[in-house]
């Protein structure tokens, strides 16, 4: 009895001990986990690495860059089986040199490419921007005068415009009015205000502006207002946006005239970095460097879900 | 035996620090390779703390270097990005570290409001200037020049002392030469000596012919000249430059001066002894790390440690 006991004991501590040693470590590493959308994105990342039994250490340095590369360094040391990282690979260019160095795997969960990084996941710019545009184009039903809000010193805003260019630009009988680059010092509403004030001033004519294409949620916002305020809210302008932040789903919940606004799947990008992650590890090289993640257009048919 | 406790209480802590995390950390902790990562990820903190230590020698404090190291690194910056050599941005860089600190000196000394209110002032002057100088962006990528991020990544080949393939860092030489230069300053010199004879007695020292006014002036331009150094030295390990990089390191360069205090019969600081603070502090963030010690934990076990070793220290010294 005695003996089988032991020997039960014993072989339970081996499937432990084995268990614990066969488990990856995975460190995560950010400066921005008080930001909502990186909490989302760590929350579905660890939601997934608790269903494949990973050890996680979810890192958070306050804001300090180069702490992420001291604890990346740390985590090399410690020779954990793959890096997940939250920040602009071209500011920790010596943490990723380090990994890179002991074969450790990092990953990107919206970081930005980078030759050192296995793979990046995060949303498609290009797609969202398409689809908003569209959007306008066939609730337009193809014609009419477009007002742009873009942002071409920012490369990942700048590409959203290069496709809505495209996009009005395949049909005949729209027409962009204007293209403007608000001043976002002040977080881009008021000044996005401004600018399309005076665009109303000078397009009078009701039905002169077809729609408002914004290729973030902030110039939407600031174009309903003074859409709202010149008394002009019911002459159709159509307005969407890009971001689907909580004040732009309130505007779209309300059925006025900003109408739609596309919404990342931050649980989902964090979901997809753990399966790249599991891929990474398997040593598998992963052929595409930034694994897009499908986004929602949010619309006041589904703004509520 | 008090006296020992009282001495050497923050030394024994930080060597059963170590001793804890040889003993958990098999094989990773206590290595060449390791102490080398330490030793550069504490680098920048230690420049700026061994510099704060020279104000706080006369009972001062110096609020505003974590956003003189913003602002320094940010200026450098935005002169490598308008096409400048890499010397132009970094003697720049260090100008202004040194004009920023002569104004918190005439406003310390000469005007003669307190350091604390004083440097308060600076510290939101120097982080809107940052702001104000690189118009809220990060600036990185090709606007950084490779000479000046590629400082970070190097450093002195070690295989001559039997460690291949390991490199003593260039940023944490940097930090040695700041130390090795502060503690002359203090420990040999009569500047120094007369900066802890207005830490003593500021009116006695007056009276005994100190000119305490320029010397406080002086001590704050040092103090500003370090953050910007330190500035420096953390944009050259990100690769990049950003309006509040800095604004963590003020508060840990007092943690580590306060840990050094513990250590030295009068509670005076001393360079050496905020080396070890410093050291403390950069091998609890090491060694917590690798234990997977969650980030908050690791944050409430560093301030307790803090407090612990300067309770601690308070306690024993009122049993004199």
């Amino acid at each position: 009895m005695f003996v089988a006991g032991t020997i039960a004991r014993t072989f339970t501590a081996l499937v432990l001990f084995t268990g614990v040693a066969m488990a990856q470590n995975v460190t995560v590493v950010t400066p921005y986990l008080a930001q909502p959308g990186t909490q989302m994105y760590v929350e579905g990342f660890q939601a997934e690495a608790a269903d494949k039994g990973w050890n996680v250490n979810v890192i958070d340095t306050a804001g300090d860059v180069a702490a992420v590369i001291s604890r990346i360094e740390d985590a090399v040391t410690q020779k954990v089986d793959a890096i997940v990282i939250n920040v602009d690979p071209a500011q920790i260019a010596a943490g990723l040199e380090t990994a890179a160095a002991a074969s450790i795997p990092v990953i990107g969960m919206d970081s930005g490419a980078d030759p050192l990084v296995a793979t990046n996941v995060t949303s498609n710019g290009y797609a969202m921007a398409a689809e908003t545009a569209v959007y306008v184009a066939n609730r337009i039903e193809g014609k009419g005068r477009v007002v742009m809000f873009v942002f071409d010193a920012f490369p990942p805003v700048q590409i959203r415009g290069v496709i809505a260019d495209a996009v009005f630009g395949n049909f005949p009988d729209i027409e962009v009015i204007d293209r403007i680059t608000p001043d976002v010092q002040d977080g881009g509403i008021a000044d996005s205000r401004a600018k399309m004030e005076a665009i109303l001033a000078a397009n009078p004519e009701p039905g002169s502006i077809s729609a408002v294409w914004a290729a973030w949620d902030q110039p939407a916002l600031g174009s309903l207002q003074a859409i709202e305020d010149a008394g002009r809210a019911d002459e159709g302008i159509v307005i969407v946006g890009i971001d689907a932040n909580p004040q732009a789903r309130d505007a779209i919940a309300a059925g006025g005239n900003f109408e739609a606004s596309i919404a990342q799947d931050f649980i989902g990008i964090g979901k997809a970095t753990a399966n790249a992650v599991s891929r990474a590890i398997s040593g598998e090289e992963i052929r595409e460097k930034v694994i897009y993640v499908p986004t929602v257009l949010v619309t006041k048919s589904n703004v509520d879900k | 035996m008090i006296r020992i406790l009282k001495l050497y209480g923050t030394l024994i802590g930080f060597a059963l620090i170590i001793v804890l995390f040889s003993v958990l950390l098999p094989g990773t902790f206590l290595t060449s390779g390791n102490l080398i990562n330490i030793s550069q990820q504490i680098s920048m903190l230690a420049v700026v703390a061994f510099t704060m230590t020279i104000v706080m020698v006369m009972n001062d404090f110096d609020l505003s270097v974590g956003s003189m190291a913003s602002l320094a690194g940010v200026t450098a910056a935005v002169l490598f990005s308008l096409g400048y050599p890499v010397y132009v941005g970094v003697a720049a860089a260090l100008l202004v570290g040194l004009l920023g600190g002569v104004f918190n000196g005439v406003l310390v000394s000469l005007v003669g409001i307190l350091p604390f209110v004083a440097t308060l002032g600076t510290l939101t002057m120097f982080s809107g200037l940052a702001f104000l100088v690189s118009g809220g962006r990060t600036i990185f990528g090709r606007d950084i020049p490779s000479e000046f991020s590629g400082f970070a990544r190097s450093g002195v080949p070690l295989d001559s002392v039997g460690l291949d393939g390991l490199k003593l860092p260039f940023l944490s030489l940097v930090a040695l030469v700041v130390l090795a230069v502060v503690w002359f300053v203090l420990e040999q010199t009569t500047y120094g000596r007369r900066l802890y004879a207005i830490g003593g007695n500021k009116e006695a020292a007056r009276l005994a012919g100190v000119r305490v006014k320029s010397l406080r002036l002086s001590a704050f331009a040092l103090t500003g000249l370090g953050a910007a150094i330190a500035g420096l030295m953390y944009s050259s390990r990100v690769a990049s430059a950003n309006p509040t990089q800095g604004s963590g390191l003020m508060l840990d360069a007092i943690a580590a001066v306060f840990l050094g205090m513990t250590m030295s019969e009068e509670g005076e600081p001393r360079v050496q002894h905020t080396l070890v603070g410093v050291l403390i502090l950069g091998v609890l963030d090491n060694g917590l790390t690798q234990l997977a010690v969650d980030s908050y934990i690791r944050e409430i076990m560093v301030g307790a440690i803090v407090i612990t070793a300067v309770a601690f220290s308070s306690i024993t010294k009122q049993g004199r």
